[in-house]
């Protein structure tokens, strides 16, 4: 009986001891809960540099309370620091919210910061906790303040409309080249050394100029400057590879043309985005743009690609050709002391379009490509791949990951060939378009 | 008899493994980088020798390891033994301890939270260890199912982002590295101290060690595959990555569209992980008990948490040091904690049956 009374009476102090514990929980942290309508939350980040400075602007996506309509306030919020912690602090400051990036879904790089090491900028992203590395990076025409404070009528939130053309379904149709935070990371701390990142560039709706071969991308950029104040860098580095780019000008032009232009934020005028040219760099080096067809290139070879668009010409028309069943791929053999590299790409292509008028009873031989289209078509990929290749050649920036390759397969001959590789190799195409049916 | 051969075997399955997902996976990144599987693969065969060879002791006879001690120590002897023993569960309990709490604030939560959501632990881990060894098995019985269907789901999400030749080049890790990497990281195997502690509590059938190795094996798996899994997804930035079961499933498609229902896995794993942890301390009060012979379990439970809490919020940010001091130094205690006593086991039977 005794031993009983004790045992309720130990209940009964324990019980009270965790409901004191969690009412002091409770009363004092609200069991670290948040209240959406206290919170700002940091959906996409864009950065650019100046004189040494980091530069952040964030967009902040705000719930307001409200019964019905409108219940969500997105906006931009500045900071500035020498580590894009600093400017995260001052953001912090401002909007009253610990900012700890978990809902940073876009990582926006001003050309200003193309003269700096890429992962200094962004470091601060992989540090312990910080945010996750899925957030999307992407570099972009002039300043990314000035890029997030574009108004887009594809999405009310200048980041999504962003996102839009970074999307898996882009990357499927070899359309674009996304990378998360985890992408680039990999590829630079790898042997490769080398990452590449899609590159944003917004004009104005109805401008896209005349002429192109199915990689036209747009015409007149909108108005910018102003809002961060940055004196835009330009681009430095080589730039190669940057020719064949048929709209939105060359990548050359902007920066520093856009510093001191202030007054309009670029946010009246609705704009449409595009990321069809790819930024490369080496050893967090920049070292230039890629255009839309080495950009097509890389990416049939490095994503899995459920339907791609390739133009040709043949027979005195032009085709637009739709690749199905798409494998692409790098092999890398060493033959007699030589590394043999192949580039990969075989397909099933049917018909999309055709200069000439459509007859409906004919459509159903869509499926049935000519071989002499097929041959072009082939030619043309031929062009691209090797386009792409010489490019890594002249840069000597491994963006096909070969010496990673060589690391895990080949290891016995990396300290040989790891600096000259590009220079060594023996370059095969092993092209295959095939009718799709 | 207090828990039985398929609750060790649970206990060795699951808890082997969710030890193992927060921060070893990071650290052996660090320091063996495509060679990690090397050093888990040597820690794991000599702790599932020393399991085997444990559990087949447990054939021969039904004593528990403190009549063993007694029988040729002496009472006295065998008391100062467990009490070392009881050190060692504590500090077995002590680093896993920060890393959960750690673990919590950064996975569960968007903002910082305060010291204080993780002490509610203390009360349970409180009223855990004032349980006997019949609960212990019975948590088991209760985490195995929850293990397996969340660990196969988990590894199913992170299975598509994983390139597996990440791993390559093997055996390119100096030896130095990996033997510094393979003693630094024993911290995280006292499971051969569990079965000892356990011993003379089960029936021994036959067939039962084999039994119990594997299950220990198939814990190993478990983390071998997971280990597999991260490096694949992560290569060479996996060192950067902490509490690694939270990191696998991040680039499932499904994620980006309905939002992060992997959470939902990682909770339900967590009250794994929570158990498994407790288990340490359980045996710790366990020790104590046969060290002092006072039998109130509750108030040693007490004292014991009260005296892990006050570490955890007295040194609340020197995780990095104290894990520094268990990477350098504590392996010595767990060669001896882990795998010389219960190997000497069979030594104190053979003196028992003269």
């Amino acid at each position: 009986m005794k031993k009983k009374i004790n045992i309720s009476v130990f209940s009964v102090i324990v019980y009270w001891l965790v409901f004191l514990l969690l009412a002091g929980l409770f009363f004092t942290n609200d069991f670290g809960l948040v209240d959406i309508h206290k919170t700002s939350i940091i959906t996409a980040v864009g950065i650019d540099t100046d004189q040494g400075e980091v530069q952040v602007t964030a967009e902040i996506v705000a719930p307001q309370p409200s019964q019905s309509g409108e219940n969500i306030k997105y906006t931009q919020v500045q900071g500035s620091g020498l580590t894009i912690a600093d400017a995260l602090t001052e953001i912090n400051a401002k909007t009253g919210f610990y900012p700890k990036l978990q809902y940073c879904q876009l990582i926006l790089i001003g050309e200003s910061c193309l003269d700096s090491e890429l992962f200094r900028i962004l470091g601060c992203f992989y540090r312990k906790n910080y945010s996750e590395l899925t957030a999307l990076v992407a570099v972009c025409k002039g300043n990314a303040a000035d890029m997030l404070a574009q108004k887009s009528d594809v999405s009310e939130m200048t980041s999504e409309a962003i996102r839009k053309i970074l999307s898996d379904e882009i990357k499927k149709s070899a359309n674009g080249t996304p990378a998360n935070l985890k992408d680039i990371a990999i590829g630079e701390y790898s042997q490769n050394n080398a990452c590449y990142l899609p590159y944003v560039e917004a004009y104005l709706p109805g401008t896209s100029e005349n002429g192109g071969n199915g990689e036209n991308v747009g015409g007149e950029n909108p108005p910018q400057g102003g809002q961060s104040g940055n004196t835009g860098g330009g681009q430095s580095g080589s730039g190669s590879g940057e020719g064949g780019s048929s709209g939105g000008g060359s990548e050359g032009q902007s920066g520093g043309g856009q510093s001191g232009q202030s007054g309009s934020s670029g946010g009246e005028q609705p704009v449409e985005f595009t990321a069809r040219k790819t930024a490369y760099f080496s050893n967090g080096k920049f070292k230039g743009v890629l255009n839309e067809k080495q950009s097509f290139a890389l990416a049939v070879l490095k994503n899995e690609i459920r339907l791609a668009v390739l133009p040709c010409d043949a027979d005195g028309k032009h085709y637009t050709i739709g690749i199905k069943t798409v494998t692409g791929g790098i092999d890398l053999k060493i033959k007699d002391g030589i590394p043999k590299v192949t580039l990969k790409f075989s397909g099933g292509a049917q018909i999309q379009g055709v200069r000439v008028v459509v007859d409906p009873n004919k459509i159903m031989s869509d499926d049935f490509v000519p071989e002499s289209v097929l041959k072009s078509a082939e030619e043309e990929m031929e062009k691209r791949l090797s386009d792409l290749f010489e490019t890594c050649k002249k840069e000597n920036c491994d963006l096909l990951g070969l010496r990673e390759m060589l690391y895990k397969h080949n290891t016995k001959y990396f300290e040989a060939f790891k600096n000259d590789i590009y220079q060594r190799a023996e370059l095969e195409l092993k092209v295959e378009i095939r009718s799709v049916n | 008899m207090k828990i039985s051969v398929r609750q060790i075997c649970f206990i060795l399955l699951a808890y082997t493994a969710v030890t193992k997902i927060l921060m070893y996976p990071t650290i052996l990144s660090g320091d063996c980088n495509r060679d990690l599987l090397l050093p888990a693969l040597i820690d794991f065969t000599v702790g599932g020798i020393v399991i085997w060879s444990l559990s087949y002791l447990c054939s021969k006879t039904d004593k528990t390891f403190f009549a063993l001690l007694e029988g040729i120590i002496g009472n006295v002897g065998a008391r100062i033994v467990y009490g070392f023993i009881a050190a060692f569960f504590l500090l077995t309990a002590l680093l896993p301890i920060f890393e959960q709490k750690m673990y919590i604030h950064n996975i569960f939560y968007d903002t910082v939270p305060s010291l204080g959501v993780f002490l509610p632990f203390f009360a349970f881990a409180v009223y855990a260890a004032s349980k006997k060894f019949i609960n212990i098995g019975r948590c088991a019985d209760i985490c195995l199912p929850l293990f397996l269907v969340c660990m196969i789901l988990m590894f199913a999400l992170g299975f598509g982002e994983a390139k597996m030749d990440n791993l390559l080049p093997m055996f390119k890790a100096p030896a130095g590295v990996l033997f510094k990497c393979t003693a630094g990281t024993l911290y995280n195997f006292a499971e051969p101290c569990w079965l000892l502690m356990m011993m003379g509590h089960f029936k021994y059938k036959k067939g039962d060690a084999a039994k119990i190795t594997l299950s220990y094996a198939g814990g190993a798996a478990f983390v071998l595959l997971f280990l597999t899994l991260f490096m694949g997804i992560y290569g060479p930035i996996a060192p950067s990555r902490t509490f690694a079961i939270a990191r696998t499933s991040l680039f499932f498609p499904a994620i980006e569209t309905i939002g992060r229902i992997d959470l939902v896995l990682l909770f339900v794993l967590e009250v794994v992980m929570l158990f498994a942890l407790v288990l340490n301390i359980q045996l710790g009060v366990y020790a104590i008990y046969k060290c002092t012979g006072y039998q109130n379990y509750k108030i040693i439970s007490l004292a014991v948490n009260i005296a892990l809490l006050t570490i955890t919020v007295f040194a609340d940010s020197q995780y990095s040091g104290i894990y520094n001091f268990y990477y350098d130094w504590l392996w010595i205690a767990f060669a001896v904690f882990t795998v010389a006593l219960p190997l000497s086991a069979w030594a104190f039977k053979r003196r028992n049956s003269r």
